[in-house]
């Protein structure tokens, strides 16, 4: 019934555990933020989107062997403006997904802005993701796969290429930061704030989960 | 996009409705709204004859809060915002704007969110159609940063504006009355919430949560609890003033009260979605329950009964002295 395009989804009763995460998408203006998240969380595209004002709140689970990982998706406004907002949004995070778009250099040296702020300023573990959105555009490609590959090791980031559009790499980059989160089996409530990778009571969250039932 | 009996997939706004849209409710809705909006123009009619402009009153500002008549909307809050007169005293400000050299940061930026505005929308997503909005739309934001150097442009004037663009359309000189009635919303209804600092809607934030607390005690405790800060919700509330966030008609009506009334409008829509929704509220049980309940409260059908909606927004809430408001703001400042 529903479009959903999640990622990998073994079939099979999920046995072990449900981890939850706080993941955020940061980047510049129009390179593709959202796009992303609706591919991802809906399955769709849509040529012009929205601009994103505040920042937008989903939810979309994944499978990983005998694992559960909830993320939890804060997608921001890029705006300039909006950046003193930005805190609120990766406090406590433990994933971020970094976006700029492949035909456009500035929005990669933004990027690399954002991701010296998270390493300053977020939670010293947060696992971050270098994504190369539009990917589908690369005739009009302004920055090169290798040099982005170049910085993301340096700086110890996932990297990929992706397109919203065509879904290439869109559940993908998901998957890998849900392997790299720690999986911690110390418990926690659900009714809680969440910790990293905290287990949550199963009863309360099976019915949500969407996946692996 | 479906088949068999077509219903009206498209609203008298030109908005596409969701595939999932409950035509059935809306209908119902209609019904009981319709012969409400008729007897209201039939005293609005009374009230104003044919003037061309209105005095505020306290007639005035109660007619506001029970709605204004669309075929008068334009001209109310061209008059009841002063829109008018400013317009009237500088003839020729409008054409300048526009005409003058614009920042090149600013027209990229604007320009880059024209096509991501309402693209659902009919009036806005065929450039090719001699009615689209988009260059009218371009043509105030543009004046409206190049006259306000320093709030230039703030993601979110674009709904506003697209907005206003969408009921005024069909008046005489629509596009230099939706720049007034921009640039007046930006220098004296909200002044300070498009400043590039943010620092104003943060508090307002802020001073909401601090009113929940005082109004709805147990629904402030259960937030904090569930680790729900306003801030994360309420931002596109309050910088889109709820325009691309609540129903299209129960917004109109919000705005009638905000351009009537002023900022404290926006506390009392705010107020009225926690109170319409107190026991599901109270029934989240963790963080991302509760902020999906708000994201779709806000276009439930608790919002879109905009005739209700209103008179919990003022008779349900009960009083919200200003004094006690300005109290709050002045302390919340000092923590944001």
């Amino acid at each position: 019934m529903s479009q959903r395009g999640g990622a990998q989804r073994p079939n099979g009763a999920a046995q072990g555990k449900i981890c939850q995460f706080k993941l955020v998408l940061l980047g510049e203006s129009a390179v593709g933020k959202s796009s992303l998240v609706l591919r991802f969380v809906k399955g769709q595209f849509h040529e012009y989107q929205e601009s994103t004002i505040g920042a937008a709140f989903l939810t979309q689970t994944v499978c990983l062997d005998d694992t559960t990982v909830k993320f939890e998706i804060w997608d921001t406004a890029g705006q300039e403006r909006y950046h003193s907002l930005a805190p609120m949004y990766y406090r406590g995070a433990q994933a971020a997904i970094v976006v700029y778009d492949i035909t456009n250099q500035d929005t990669f040296g933004r990027a690399k802005t954002w991701v010296k702020e998270l390493q300053r300023q977020a939670s010293p573990n947060i696992v971050i993701a270098l994504a190369g959105n539009k990917a589908d555009l690369s005739n009009k490609r302004m920055v090169e796969y290798e040099e982005a590959q170049g910085y993301a090791e340096e700086n110890s980031l996932l990297f990929m290429e992706t397109s919203a559009k065509t879904a290439m790499n869109v559940n993908d980059i998901f998957l890998a930061i849900a392997k790299k989160l720690p999986k911690s089996d110390s418990g926690g409530q659900s009714g809680q704030r969440p910790q990293p990778g905290v287990r949550l009571n199963e009863q309360n969250q099976a019915s949500e989960g969407g996946c692996c039932k | 996009m479906s088949s068999g009996l077509v219903q009206n997939d498209v609203d008298g706004y030109g908005f596409q409705r969701p595939s999932n849209f409950n035509h059935g409710e809306y209908d119902a809705f209609m019904a009981e709204y319709l012969p409400v909006m008729t007897r209201r123009a039939l005293r609005w009619e009374k009230v104003i004859g044919n003037a061309s402009r209105i005095n505020k009153s306290r007639t005035v500002k109660r007619f506001c809060r029970k709605g204004i008549p669309a075929s008068l909307r334009p001209m109310v809050w061209m008059s009841i915002t002063g829109a008018d007169v400013r317009m009237e005293s500088n003839p020729h400000l409008y054409q300048q704007m526009l005409s003058a050299n614009h920042d090149r940061e600013l027209t990229e930026t604007i320009e880059m969110d024209i096509h991501r505005t309402f693209p659902d929308n009919a009036y806005f997503s065929n450039p090719n159609d001699n009615k689209c909005l988009r260059k009218p739309l371009y043509n105030i934001l543009i004046s409206i940063g190049h006259r306000n150097k320093t709030i230039a442009y703030c993601q979110g004037m674009n709904f506003i504006a697209g907005l206003m663009l969408l009921i005024m359309k069909d008046e005489d000189k629509y596009e230099e009355k939706v720049f007034w009635l921009m640039d007046t919303l930006i220098n004296n209804i909200l002044p300070d919430y498009y400043h590039p600092d943010m620092h104003a809607i943060q508090v307002d934030q802020e001073l909401l949560g601090e009113l929940v607390k005082w109004k709805y005690p147990a629904i402030h405790t259960h937030l904090d609890h569930l680790g729900l800060q306003w801030c994360l919700i309420g931002m596109k509330w309050f910088i889109c003033i709820f325009a691309d966030v609540l129903p299209i008609d129960t917004v109109l009506r919000v705005w009638d009260c905000l351009f009537s009334e002023g900022p404290k409008i926006l506390l009392r829509v705010a107020l009225a979605i926690v109170c319409r929704n107190q026991e599901k509220i109270l029934k989240c049980k963790n963080f991302s329950e509760v902020t999906d309940l708000f994201q779709e409260a806000v276009v439930g059908s608790d919002s879109l009964h905009c005739h209700s909606f209103l008179k919990c927004m003022f008779e349900e809430l009960g009083s919200l002295p200003m004094a006690r408001v300005n109290r709050v703001r002045e302390e919340v400042k000092t923590r944001v």
